[in-house]
């Protein structure tokens, strides 16, 4: 008989401390997503695509300024504010802690995209095109979504179902850091952890053990599953120190 | 007879044959059913009753796995290559006729170095995501929830890959042309899952 997978909850740390800003994870998702490719126009008419993102702000005056950055991407909410508004379940919770969008049933309301306090959300205002060089670039794994469709990060789920299968043939469990979305594992400072909270041998306990810690937007009471680690900053704290 | 009374005859026959057509086209959508009792022609009449067929029936009896490499390794079930072909086919000539002009084709396909253009007949859409390999697993280990045939079950319970192709694709061993057995639609793998205990969330096969 099939035996029932081990309850999972998959979840990211975001170390912002390390991020630099390089892009890499927007890149690496891009590709892997089969995203379609923004112009200029699209940025302009704010229907550019990308989910994961990184927010770039400046902290202090000029000369004395920061630049400060965070990646944004689907926070994967256990209390997400974008499910109860779909009329047709389109988008749900699964038993992973994963926030599903299931293309197949989207009828392109977009009332998830306006209850989503992340912006994490992104609508096919048009057919995706790719040019020539590129179709055979296309990943296989993931659905090319067509125009009319809501779509969002899903943390890499093809390759969590690859990784899942994989061990299935080997007739084991999933081994932590097995596989990651394609964000964590392009990028340079490690800033993206990956994992299952439910393995207590995974590595990500040592990054939620941190006191840095906290969620976006805390105070909504979303839930997310995307803890972020605060700022190290040294010479904050000494200007701090002399006031 | 009036001729205005001719053309509404005329008008209302044709009206009648095209709904009689739709009717036809969204009832066999409806009930799953493929269009049509037989498959579509094929760029070379390829005979899966000589290929797959039992030496009993005037087959030789060869697995599906001979020739479908991968099925039980991936996630696709390959179709093989013009090149695999040839590994009997350069010395292998046919005895009919009929024969003989359908493996000239294949030759002449393998010298001219093309692909053959073969007419898919099972197709899920693209936002589904079908694993091979795991589902036969599965029903090599559990036969009785094979379906279509009547597996011969080994000493250990089990039984070879090429015997539970048949749960979904049917008896391709006594097609002459392959055609659609099963509706395969969403019902059809949900139906399936639920009575195996198997996981019906959206994202096992949808992303």
């Amino acid at each position: 008989m099939v035996s029932t997978p081990r309850e999972r909850k998959w979840q990211m740390v975001v170390d912002a401390d390390r991020c630099t800003g390089c892009q890499a994870c927007v890149i690496a998702c891009q590709a892997e997503n089969n995203i379609p490719i923004n112009s200029e126009s699209h940025f302009q008419q704010k229907r550019a695509f990308t989910w994961i993102r990184i927010e770039r702000y400046w902290e202090g005056e000029f000369p004395e300024v920061k630049a400060r950055f965070i990646p944004f991407l689907c926070q994967h909410c256990d209390n997400a504010p974008c499910e109860p508004v779909c009329p047709v379940f389109a988008t749900y919770h699964n038993n992973e802690g994963l926030n599903v969008q299931v293309y197949n049933r989207c009828v392109g309301t977009r009332f998830c995209q306006n209850n989503c306090p992340y912006h994490a959300r992104y609508f096919n205002f048009w057919e995706p095109v790719w040019p020539e060089t590129l179709r055979n670039a296309l990943n296989p794994d993931v659905t090319v979504r067509g125009r009319g469709i809501m779509e969002k990060c899903t943390f890499c789920v093809q390759r969590i179902r690859r990784g899942e299968q994989d061990a299935k043939r080997e007739g084991r469990d999933v081994r932590d850091g097995e596989f990651q979305p394609a964000c964590a594992q392009a990028c340079p400072a490690n800033v993206l952890i990956f994992g299952d909270v439910r393995d207590p041998q995974s590595r990500i306990h040592e990054f939620l053990a941190k006191d840095r810690r906290f969620r976006l937007r805390e105070e909504l009471g979303t839930e997310t599953n995307v803890i972020y680690l605060s700022k190290l900053d040294l010479e904050a704290k000494e200007v701090a120190g002399h006031a | 007879m009036p001729k205005a009374l001719t053309g509404l005859i005329i008008a209302s026959i044709a009206g009648l044959v095209l709904l009689g057509a739709v009717v036809y086209l969204v009832g066999s959508a409806w009930f799953g059913l493929p269009v049509g009792a037989q498959g579509p022609d094929q760029p070379i009449a390829f005979p899966h009753t000589v290929h797959a067929g039992s030496v009993e029936s005037g087959g030789i009896g060869l697995d599906c796995t001979f020739c479908h490499r991968n099925v039980d390794k991936g996630a696709a079930a390959t179709v093989p290559a013009v090149q695999q072909c040839m590994f009997c086919h350069s010395k292998v000539g046919g005895t009919t006729e009929a024969a003989q002009l359908q493996i000239t084709k294949l030759r002449n396909y393998y010298e001219s170095d093309t692909a053959i253009n073969w007419v898919r007949v099972h197709r899920l859409p693209d936002h589904v995501q079908f694993v091979h390999d795991l589902h036969i697993n599965y029903l090599m280990e559990n036969p009785a929830r094979i379906v279509n045939s009547v597996p011969e079950i080994g000493s250990d319970g089990s039984v070879n890959a090429a015997q539970t192709c048949s749960t979904c694709h049917g008896q391709i061993a006594t097609m002459t042309t392959v055609k659609q057995v099963r509706a395969l639609k969403m019902g059809d793998c949900v139906d399936c899952h639920r009575q195996n205990n198997a996981p019906t969330d959206c994202a096992i096969c949808h992303y």
